[in-house]
């Protein structure tokens, strides 16, 4: 084991060296200059001092060099708009939103959809099933950006009950974005606990349990959810990277500082660095959630861990 | 089977009872969310802001950022509500050809303690100019003798630093050397880049002073706290020299960048002010609100022509200014309540009377048809088949889209492009490229004086994407930068004025409105709450009425 995740680690050197020559190719492709964000042209004069001051006067190869240099130093630059901050300072402050929004509506999503996928299983095709799924079809259905308008507008502005944006101070400013950005994910969920506790139902060792007597709850527990999660495990990993790497329309909605929103302003706005950190950032946490999942299928299903040892 | 029951009813139930606690838990927090503010007694104000902000005013350019600094630090001078400018940390200031002396208060202090002298002021306007601060506003200064010299320096910068013209002769007093008389130069210096920092603040904390906990200030209010891209909050400085003339004890900023959002917001009662960025679709709806208020700008929006490779027939620009119904498009499209332009130089501006007079004989603000007919006749080789460009963000498409439907009616057909911002701006020029026909900007003033308009439309302006290019016109813009009298000046501005926009003119562009700021102001407020035509805000005027 020790082995399979030193090598997983060390793979990730060479997919970062990949991921940072893309974006800094695609990134110099697009149109644009970061030091004219008004349609005022910017005088030469500043123009040069302001390319000057951030290497962009000098040939592509070496400012890629320099970047390289300074990711494995843990030095991700300056921004380039945001004047009076380092890309580490944008990371530092903005990162933790994410991760928070993101473990936040992760565990709506575990907390309501696996539950509904369970319940809907062992009701199959009665009024639950239907019900859950129906409810599962919306959320998933719906986009997050009309889920969070509408959930502001009616409990916030009708029902005044949370506060319509904003993240820092009480736990009123967490209810809404979480729900909304956990509302897909759960219904993902569901269903595909569903569909998995299904097929596991109908396995004969479910059936030899029954048959020896078990008690069902054991039975449910012990030999059908352990067995229907994999999937579900399969999909969790992927899913938590991406959405603790922020989210940009709920972010924007809701006022969020988050790194998400951060992002495609950095885009728009051609600000290289910081759009190359967070690049960066995001592809190191969905490495690691990758091989979090290899892990825990180690955990999950014996067979998986033997075949890679 | 009765087992399985009782194990799916457990699930159940125990979801439902997960719903219930996160739906109705903490009923008993005081509600820091909804609700209206509470005694009015209380001078807080709560102001929605529309962006991310950099205190340091040697490095604001957004107008949230001026917006704020321009509370946390103190001018030299400010500009009353007539533009004019008025004594602010500068008690008087002299004006002698290209030498202006500013006499600064005695006795002011920064929010450490610190005497503020003229030699702040000094540091702060060399440092704005300098290269290795590389400000985009730097070239605001440009008027200095010296300052071009040194922002361009590569090497043996300290000399050039030092030929700088501007000294600090003593505590109070500030001398200034511009390169030639510039009767706009005191207005000038109500900009934000020209207000004051504090250097041993800066040499401690470097990029980072303007933090909430290392930043130095000297005006009328100071930081209390701040959450990068969240919030600021900012409270009464009880020992600014004026003080007492100021009510408000406490700004609660907090950024909404949506739209939306910001509107909700502030029907939910979470901010009292909203004065950035009201998404036009929401705006006939709050129009009729009481607290919909809306102040002139000092702008023009305007359609360029490539007068260089394209629309090169001054009667067919004529025609196609005339086929514009720029009152429909304000009432239809915008709907801010905007003015119809007949000139490039705006409403507002002083001398704005003299300069545009009637105004231009191609601008009616209802389209005149038939006239622009004639004038389509008129053109030789008229190019009929035309690209429109413009950018994203509403509402550009739907006035592109009338734009288009109208000058149909004139015999042409028009193709429109709609480019993403960055790359719109890198496409535009100048040069003009071959490909455009006509794109869509506008011009906001820096400053109260109408050579900053006039200004774009010399030959080498970077912001002259037309390619319209006259000697005679360049050489009538340096006579006025050279022409200290106002009535004089006045006059030139006029011809300039004439030969863009006049009957004679060669019109480069379409005028089409002069903008307007929309806001939302709570009643308790609305009173002393005002945005003047730069877009700023004085809050040592705001009160909180009851």
């Amino acid at each position: 084991m020790t082995g399979f995740i030193l090598r997983r680690l060390l793979w990730t050197i060479p997919v970062l060296l990949l991921v940072i020559f893309l974006t800094f190719v695609l990134m110099r492709q697009i149109e644009g200059n970061p030091f004219r964000q008004t349609s005022r042209a910017v005088p030469l004069a500043v123009q040069q001092n302001l390319e000057r001051k951030f290497n962009l006067d000098e040939p592509w190869y070496i400012q890629y060099v320099l970047y390289v240099k300074g990711v494995f130093t843990f030095d991700l630059g300056p921004s380039l708009v945001t004047r009076d901050r380092t890309v580490n300072d944008i990371i530092k402050e903005h990162f933790p939103k994410s991760v928070q929004l993101g473990l936040l509506a992760f565990a709506w999503a575990i907390v309501f959809g696996i539950p509904m996928g369970v319940l809907a299983a062992l009701r199959q095709n009665s009024a639950y099933d239907y019900g859950l799924m129906f409810l599962s079809n919306v959320g998933y259905a719906v986009p997050s950006f009309l889920v969070a308008t509408l959930l502001i507008y009616y409990v916030s502005l009708k029902g005044g009950l949370l506060p319509t944006n904003g993240w820092e101070g009480s736990w009123k400013y967490k209810v809404l974005p979480s729900f909304a950005l956990g509302l897909g994910p759960m219904a993902y969920f569901a269903r595909l606990v569903r569909g998995s506790m299904l097929e596991t139902l109908q396995q004969d060792y479910v059936r030899t349990a029954k048959a020896k007597g078990l008690r069902w709850p054991r039975v449910v527990v012990v030999h059908v959810l352990r067995n229907s999660l994999i999937p579900a495990v399969t999909a969790m990993a992927p899913l938590l990277g991406f959405i603790i790497t922020g989210t940009f329309v709920i972010e924007v909605i809701f006022s969020i500082p988050g790194i998400g929103r951060y992002f495609v302003t950095a885009i728009s706005s051609r600000d290289y660095s910081v759009v190359m950190g967070i690049t960066v950032l995001t592809s190191v946490v969905i490495v690691f959630a990758n091989l979090v999942v290899d892990i825990l299928y180690g955990i999950l299903d014996p067979r998986t861990r033997d075949a890679r040892a | 089977m009765l087992s399985r029951n009782r194990w799916q009813q457990a699930v159940l139930l125990s979801l439902v009872a997960v719903l219930f606690v996160v739906g109705c838990g903490g009923g008993d927090d005081e509600g820091s969310g909804g609700g209206a503010g509470t005694a009015a007694a209380e001078q807080t104000l709560k102001w929605g802001l529309g962006s991310e902000f950099n205190l340091d005013p040697g490095l604001a350019t957004d107008t949230t950022s001026a917006k704020l600094v321009l509370n946390l630090f103190d001018p030299l001078v400010k500009l009353a509500d007539d533009l004019e400018a008025v004594p602010s940390m500068a008690e008087s200031w002299d004006v002698t050809g290209a030498k202006v002396v500013y006499h600064l208060r005695s006795g002011s202090k920064w929010s450490n303690g610190d005497p503020v002298t003229a030699k702040d002021y000094e540091y702060a306007w060399k440092r704005a100019v300098s290269p290795e601060l590389a400000s985009d506003y730097s070239y605001q200064l440009y008027g200095i003798k010296g300052a071009v010299e040194y922002n361009e320096c590569e090497k043996n910068c300290a000399k050039l630093r030092d030929a700088v013209g501007v000294k600090a002769t003593d505590d109070q007093t500030l001398e200034v050397t511009l390169t030639s008389p510039q009767p706009w130069f005191i207005q000038q210096s109500a900009h934000s880049v020209f207000l004051p920092v504090h250097e041993a603040t800066i040499e401690k904390f470097g990029d980072r002073w303007t933090r909430a906990q290392s930043i130095v200030t000297n005006g009328p209010f100071k930081v209390e706290g701040a959450q990068p891209s969240a919030s600021i909050t900012l409270i009464k400085n009880s020992e600014w020299r004026d003080a007492a003339n100021v009510k408000l004890e406490r700004v609660e900023g907090k950024i909404i960048v949506d739209g939306t959002t910001a509107v909700q917001s502030f029907e939910a009662g979470e901010v009292d002010v909203l004065d950035e960025q009201l998404p036009a679709a929401e705006t006939p709806r709050l129009k009729d609100t009481p607290e919909y208020e809306l102040y002139p700008g000092l702008g023009t929006s305007y359609y360029g022509f490539n007068v260089k490779d394209n629309i090169t027939d001054v009667n067919q620009r004529r025609a196609m200014s005339l086929a514009v119904d720029r009152q429909s498009i304000i009432d239809n499209i915008t709907q801010a309540n905007e003015k119809p332009a007949n000139a490039f130089t705006p409403d507002g501006m002083p001398g704005e009377e003299d300069i545009v007079g009637e105004g231009s004989p191609f601008t009616p603000a209802a389209g005149d048809l038939d006239m622009a007919k004639e004038y389509m006749a008129k053109a030789k080789n008229p190019k009929t088949k035309i690209t429109i460009y413009s950018n994203e963000g509403a509402p550009n498409k739907e006035v592109a889209q009338a734009l288009q439907s109208m000058w149909k009616q004139i015999g042409i057909d028009s193709t429109i492009k709609i480019l993403e911002w960055q790359q719109f701006l890198e496409f535009l020029g100048p040069p003009p490229p071959k490909a455009v026909d006509i794109y869509r900007l506008g011009w906001v003033g820096d400053f109260v004086d109408d050579i900053n308009f006039l200004e774009l439309w010399t030959c080498d302006s970077g912001n002259n994407n037309t390619g319209f290019c006259d000697k005679e016109y360049d050489a009538l813009v340096a006579k006025a930068k050279g022409t200290p009298e106002t009535a004089a000046r006045y006059a030139i501005y006029k011809q300039l004025e004439a030969k863009l926009t006049g009957p004679d003119g060669a019109l480069p562009f379409i005028p089409l409105w002069y903008i307007t700021y929309p806001n939302l102001e709570r009643e308790t407020i609305k009173e002393t709450f005002k945005i003047n035509l730069l877009d700023q805000v004085d809050l040592t005027k705001v009160e909180v009425k009851g």
